[in-house]
């Protein structure tokens, strides 16, 4: 996940204005394109769970070995069994979303109640999670999933786990920041003079009202960290594994083609890779302009 | 600010070194942990293929001299580090603090070099966007930016070498590590190439660095500068260049090496990023926590240079 350099000093204005009107319109086009993505993502996950597909992706046709795209019947064509690359491409985003929220889902919660911690109460406690968020920050990502995959086994949802817990410091510093700004606002010294819990002044002032951007943004990021990483995983061979499609391994498997010119099989999960993850980096990078407010400089 | 509340340098050195040295001993006990609790244990191996009562087993702790308690086990194996001996290696019995000196050498020219290349990419596009913002010669590179970070970095290198194979005519055999080949400096620099491109930390640096440069160039003692006609340039690098860019390598290091595990599995390389996949592959315990080790050293150091670069240009932050 990124880190907004930001992010964390700004109070949004009230404004009579809807933010769609006052955003440049390169960053609504950054932002139509990542909720085109978002939107195709959410499609094919239904498709595939549903099994709407345009042929079973498991069925292997062995008289069609290796057939360029255009073919009847293939779109995309087959990859070397037999089998379309097209419904695979489709089913493929299964093996992300699922483990892709539950990664999500641990940063965002960890990050944000961490963060809340450190950045509230402050002292010890704020040193101590820091400490912890320093040393996740010490080992490279993904030789601590290597770490882990010797030591327990190559399982998509231990991975995710812990492309989850790898994000907590990024979220965990950007909501500490946000919050030790705010402590010093005005409108929360009167929520705290009229005798609002402290449950709801973090809660509705701080988290739903001031940070509920920031975590929308960095989900989105998250995503895009999560196929990355699993597509990584799976080139080395502890990701999603065969027959199970996954856009990495199908990109690694048919890899081994490319060499002799076949480039169709491992190109069309590499092209959906690039496109989902460049939409999920616009659809952030745009949102954080539009509704963080751009430094104007 | 008081004058008297402003720190020595020397001080705030020590007291970064000091958190530098208690990190790193967290990340030992980190990989400790997660090995203490993986399933499975070295015994049922060593007993393989024979009666393995409660009794052997045993007996077998007791004749190596395993001690029972964790934090016994840990000391053990941290004072053994400590005094440079991080074990030998289960598949080739060879050390493993040998082995990762020998290849890490190999992963410092990919990743210092990779790095290289990432800012000499990053920077002008950033520079050339603070200064003058979004114009029609910066923005495809910008947009160039995004693409290569959202590329499968293995993809790219296939993509590579198949150029270079057709092109040239070299064989993705040979991209072996030969300095003495004809062409050998090839095998050096396409990796580090890939890997300086598809790192996918390109557009990041990009963006933080225009985010800074810009803030910077629209301070108050800039448009000073401007006014008396000094040079931009050499007032807004300390704050605008110089910190931001300490901090996006410094933070940018875990990436690097994690994208080197993947680009050195294409180009063959034979450095940590492959070491640890063998081992990963193996199950080979001493070794990935010897290279878990080794990469946090690795990070930690860059931090502290960051830290140290930080505190060189303004003292007054502690």
């Amino acid at each position: 996940m990124r880190r907004y350099s930001q992010v964390s000093r700004h109070v949004p204005e009230y404004s009579e204005l809807p933010f769609w009107k006052k955003a440049a319109p390169m960053e609504l086009a950054y932002v139509a394109y990542g909720l085109l993505v978002l939107a195709l993502v959410v499609a094919s996950y239904i498709l595939g769970a549903a099994n709407l597909l345009p042929r079973d992706p498991q069925e292997m046709d062995l008289q069609l070995l290796m057939a360029p795209p255009g073919t009847a019947g293939h779109l995309l064509g087959t990859d070397f069994v037999g089998r379309d690359i097209l419904s695979r491409l489709i089913v493929g985003i299964q093996a992300y979303f699922l483990p892709g929220l539950l990664a999500i889902a641990i940063a965002l919660t960890l990050g944000t109640f961490f963060g809340v911690l450190a950045g509230y109460r402050g002292g010890r406690i704020d040193t101590a999670i820091t400490y912890a968020a320093n040393l996740i920050d010490s080992f490279p990502r993904l030789v601590l999933i290597l770490l882990i995959v010797a030591a327990f086994k190559p399982d998509i949802y231990y991975i995710m786990a812990v492309v989850g817990l790898t994000n907590v410091p990024v979220l965990l510093s950007l909501i500490k920041g946000k919050i030790q700004f705010l402590k010093e606002k005005d409108f929360i010294e009167a929520a705290i003079a009229i005798g609002l819990k402290s449950r709801a002044i973090i809660l509705k002032h701080i988290l739903w009202y001031n940070c509920r951007t920031v975590l929308i943004i960095q989900a989105t990021l998250g995503m895009a960290e999560a196929i990355l990483i699993e597509t990584s995983l799976s080139y080395l061979g502890f990701g999603v594994q065969e027959p199970t499609p996954s856009w990495g391994n199908m990109v690694q498997a048919g890899a081994n083609y490319f060499m002799q010119g076949k480039f169709w099989p491992s190109t069309a999960p590499a092209l959906a890779i690039l496109i989902t993850i460049m939409g999920f980096h616009l659809l952030g990078d745009g949102l954080n302009n539009i509704l963080e407010g751009k430094r104007s400089s | 600010m008081k004058l008297a509340s402003v720190r020595p340098v020397a001080l705030l050195l020590s007291r970064e070194l000091a958190i530098t040295a208690l990190l790193l001993l967290g990340v030992s006990l980190v990989v400790f942990v997660v090995l203490y609790l993986s399933p499975g244990d070295p015994f049922s191996l060593l007993l393989e293929g024979q009666m393995v009562t409660a009794v052997a087993r045993e007996g077998m702790r007791q004749a190596l001299g395993v001690p029972r308690a964790w934090y016994t086990q840990y000391l053990l194996w941290l004072g053994n580090m400590l005094q440079g001996n991080f074990g030998t290696s289960i598949r080739t019995g060879l050390p493993v603090l040998n082995e990762i000196v020998r290849v890490g050498i190999n992963t410092l020219y990919l990743t210092i070099g990779s790095m290289l290349v990432t800012l000499l990419v990053a920077v002008p596009i950033a520079l050339s966007s603070a200064r003058r913002g979004t114009t029609l010669l910066n923005w495809p590179f910008t947009m160039f930016a995004y693409v290569v970070s959202a590329l499968p970095v293995f993809w790219l290198g296939y993509i590579v070498i198949y150029i270079f194979m057709h092109t040239f005519g070299l064989f993705p055999i040979l991209f072996r590590f030969s300095r003495d080949q004809e062409l050998g400096w090839l095998y050096f620099l396409l990796p580090i190439f890939v890997l300086g491109i598809g790192n996918g930390t390109i557009s990041e640096v990009v963006r933080f660095l225009r985010e800074e440069m810009g803030r910077v160039l629209a301070e108050d003692y800039i448009r000073t500068a401007r006014a008396k006609g000094a040079s931009i340039w050499a007032h807004s690098f300390k704050e605008g260049f110089l910190i931001p860019i300490t901090e996006i390598i410094a933070s940018k290091i875990p990436f690097i090496l994690g994208g080197a595990v993947v680009v050195e599995q294409v180009f063959n390389w034979p450095g940590m990023g492959r070491m640890a996949w063998q081992a990963a592959q193996d199950r080979d315990y001493p070794v990935i926590m010897g290279i878990a080790i080794a990469a946090a050293i690795l990070v930690r150091f860059g931090t502290l240079l960051q830290r140290v670069v930080y505190i060189m240009v303004n003292p007054r932050s502690s």
